[in-house]
């Protein structure tokens, strides 16, 4: 039972993510298929567009999940409906407009060729549009409840954070090094930085919610994961700025301080493992416990520790460009951004659909998520196992690139079975989703 | 420990570290126009850097070691091949590479004249950025520079002139990434396999139009005027008789590290 009827929007967001998730996964195939080789669609599809298509649906519909996690959190935090319905509703349908047109206009070859940008610009101030409103409705409500607690501020802030770090990479430069630095301020500071206020703040709502413990101790900590987020993930930019045209010190800047950046992450794995050991296993969502714990766990491996692996500039000047990179992205947006996402997803559906926490403790819901956090775990694997081989023969022995690849094809037959698995569990998640039945919004207790 | 002492410690913490990387930002800028050469800057590398984002290249290669991993970085590439390959490469990049043996291939853009000249200027401007010596070793987009582990590789300042050679073939001139030296082997030039008495015989030869008496000469020639005489085979060469090979080397190498070269390439017999 909601406790808020306008909470009812956060289905449609959730609905809509797991359709662009679903769309992401499809792309990602066909961009594997073609690193296997050779490829039918050379001319009609190529690996750049599909690329390009997997990578933006990844940043379209986490934001929609955080979106639609914020709808539904925020009226609970705040203890008030949504400012506006409506208002949250345009904005859904302004964003699936603006997704939907980029990624067909991918296909026509319409793009900006920025990895993670490419979006035209034009189609890029509807996002700003839709972020201010999404923001002016938040609050609003907040206004109106006169309300404000830690856990919403540091989601919000956030999500206002990307929208502001959003406008940097709106400018265009003649100088491909400052068309360079520019970018990593979006795409750095959004996933090494303020996205991480948006994974603590979902994580400390559904901590708090899940194991029952006292806000204030959870609020406090929650201040110092994300104070060492910008602690070490503001000058941690850096670590981009090592090969790109920018002076040497970045060198010494980036790698200190990103080598600090897993203190963040792995902050989050200890506080959601304490919080979760004090109360146990008791909350009958089980499978939102394992979502949330999981992600924590993952975040600190996959965005953490993988980071680490190849951030050190002694390190990165051989690994720099290769698979490694690709090992460590596939996890940590997994870990970090996916999986919080899934876990809210997972806390709401029960009050969303109208039924008990019990009863949405599934097998297929749990089977959703060993399949996935398994097949990630391999393809990470595969990946990394892929990225060392290439590393070392292409990098270090001057092997071409082309033979290069020819020796890691098994790598890539790894990277595929492994997805398989992810794939089957993706379905199963999906599938749960829409077994739960459709949203029921009866009126909470009056307010 | 408070709430209100975390607090502080986020605020201030995010402010310090904020103001900190505004500094460097405003540093940073400050040394760009002579890092990166912008008065070499000009509307051709611009035009160029739009080609680049036009046709989503940076979706499948790297460029100083960024974008996606389904194809070769570039950084080097203009110095690696020359522009009159890379041109012809870029209109038809099937003449040149098979999907069949190398599993993938570039597809066909469709790039007009003018966007591959701007797109080649803005490579040739990228690669003159001072990117703080990466890549540490020239990353080549087939075949292979055998250059051993660090410790045990062949050493550009051996003592014998032809071993320098090879090292030089190897690693920092990169001939390696287009020439084998295999038998049969064809990357972008001719295998060099057994050049040593090709060259030789190559003089003695009634066609033979260049300057050369004896083999070291005729390699001589071939690595300082590449387009004087042309080696038998196609898409070696420009339809107007312009060697794919760069004709850049009198200016990139010292007179003695040709000699070493030539020391190397006339062992290969």
């Amino acid at each position: 039972m909601l406790a808020y009827r306008s909470q009812r929007i956060a289905y449609a967001y959730f609905a809509a993510a797991l359709v662009l998730f679903s769309l992401q996964l499809a792309f990602g195939f066909l961009a594997l298929a073609k690193y296997l080789g050779p490829d039918p669609l050379l001319d009609v599809l190529n690996f750049a567009t599909a690329k390009a298509i997997h990578t933006n649906l990844l940043l379209v519909w986490l934001l929609t999940g955080f979106m639609g996690s914020a709808y539904y959190l925020v009226p609970e935090e705040s203890r008030v409906e949504i400012y506006s319905e409506r208002l949250a509703w345009m904005q859904l349908a302004l964003w699936l407009f603006a997704g939907v047109t980029t990624v067909v206009g991918y296909l026509f070859g319409i793009t900006e060729g920025r990895k993670f940008l490419e979006m035209p610009l034009v189609l890029k101030f509807g996002v700003v549009i839709v972020m201010l409103i999404f923001l002016f409705n938040v609050a609003m409500t907040i206004r109106r409840a006169g309300r404000f607690t830690t856990t919403e501020g540091v989601l919000l802030g956030g999500l206002a954070g990307a929208a502001l770090l959003f406008l940097p990479g709106l400018i265009p430069f003649d100088n491909y090094t400052l068309d360079r630095f520019y970018r990593w301020w979006v795409v750095h500071l959004w996933v090494e930085g303020v996205w991480e206020l948006i994974m603590g703040g979902l994580l400390a709502f559904l901590l708090i919610r899940l194991s029952g413990a006292d806000r204030e101790v959870l609020e406090k900590w929650l201040y110092v994961i994300v104070g060492l987020t910008f602690l070490s993930g503001i000058l941690g930019t850096g670590h981009h700025y090592y090969w790109i045209g920018t002076p040497r010190y970045w060198l010494w800047v980036g790698g200190f301080f990103s080598a600090l950046e897993p203190l963040a992450f792995l902050g989050m794995a200890i506080y959601a493992y304490t919080i979760i050991g004090r109360s146990g296993l008791a909350h009958p969502n089980s499978i939102a416990l394992h979502w949330t714990l999981g992600s924590a766990i993952f975040s600190a491996i996959g965005a953490g520790i993988l980071g680490f692996a190849h951030t050190w500039p002694q390190v990165n000047q051989w690994t720099h460009g290769t698979h490694i990179t690709t090992m460590h992205g596939h996890m940590a947006f997994f870990g970090a951004y996916a999986m919080i996402v899934f876990a809210m997803i997972s806390y709401a559906l029960p009050a969303l659909t109208g039924s008990s926490d019990a009863e949405r403790q599934t097998r297929l819901g749990l089977a959703a998520f060993w399949l996935m956090i398994g097949g990630m775990f391999g393809m990470t694997m595969a990946l990394a196992a892929a990225g060392i081989t290439q590393t070392y023969l292409e990098r270090i022995l001057g092997l071409g690139y082309l033979e290069t690849q020819q020796k890691i094809q098994v790598h890539y037959l790894m990277w595929l079975g492994t997805a398989v698995i992810f794939a089957a569990g993706a379905g199963a998640y999906v599938w749960d989703f829409v077994r739960a039945g459709a949203p029921r919004a009866e009126p909470g207790p009056a307010t | 420990m408070t709430k209100a002492t975390t607090r502080r410690f986020f605020f201030a913490g995010t402010a310090l570290f904020t103001l900190v990387f505004i500094g460097l930002t405003l540093h940073t800028h400050s040394t760009i126009a002579r890092r990166t050469h912008s008065d070499r800057l000009d509307e051709r590398v611009v035009r160029g850097l739009h080609v680049w984002a036009r046709y989503n290249c940076e979706n499948c290669h790297t460029l100083l070691g960024e974008g996606a991993y389904y194809a070769p970085d570039l950084t080097e590439i203009v110095a690696q091949r020359g522009k009159g390959y890379l041109a012809a490469f870029l209109a038809n990049p099937a003449a040149f590479y098979s999907e069949a043996r190398d599993r993938r291939l570039m597809p066909t853009l469709g790039l007009s004249e003018p966007e591959i000249a701007d797109v080649l200027e803005f490579l040739t401007w990228v690669d003159g950025i001072d990117s703080n010596g990466w890549p540490p070793r020239p990353i080549l987009v087939a075949g292979a520079a055998p250059r051993g582990l660090p410790g045990i590789e062949t050493r550009v300042d051996a003592e014998r002139p032809g071993d320098r050679g090879q090292a030089l073939f190897n690693g920092a001139g990169a001939c390696a990434g287009c020439h084998a030296v295999a038998p049969g082997v064809r990357l972008v030039g001719p295998s060099l396999s057994g050049i040593g008495i090709t060259a030789a015989e190559r003089v003695a030869d009634a066609s033979y139009g260049g300057t050369a008496t004896a083999a070291e000469g005729y390699l001589r020639e071939s690595i300082l005027e590449p387009s004087r005489f042309l080696a038998p085979g196609s898409n070696y060469a420009t339809p107007d008789g312009r060697s794919y090979m760069p004709d850049h080397y009198p200016k990139v190498l010292a007179a003695g590290q040709v000699d070493d070269l030539v020391a190397y390439l006339v062992t290969l017999r």
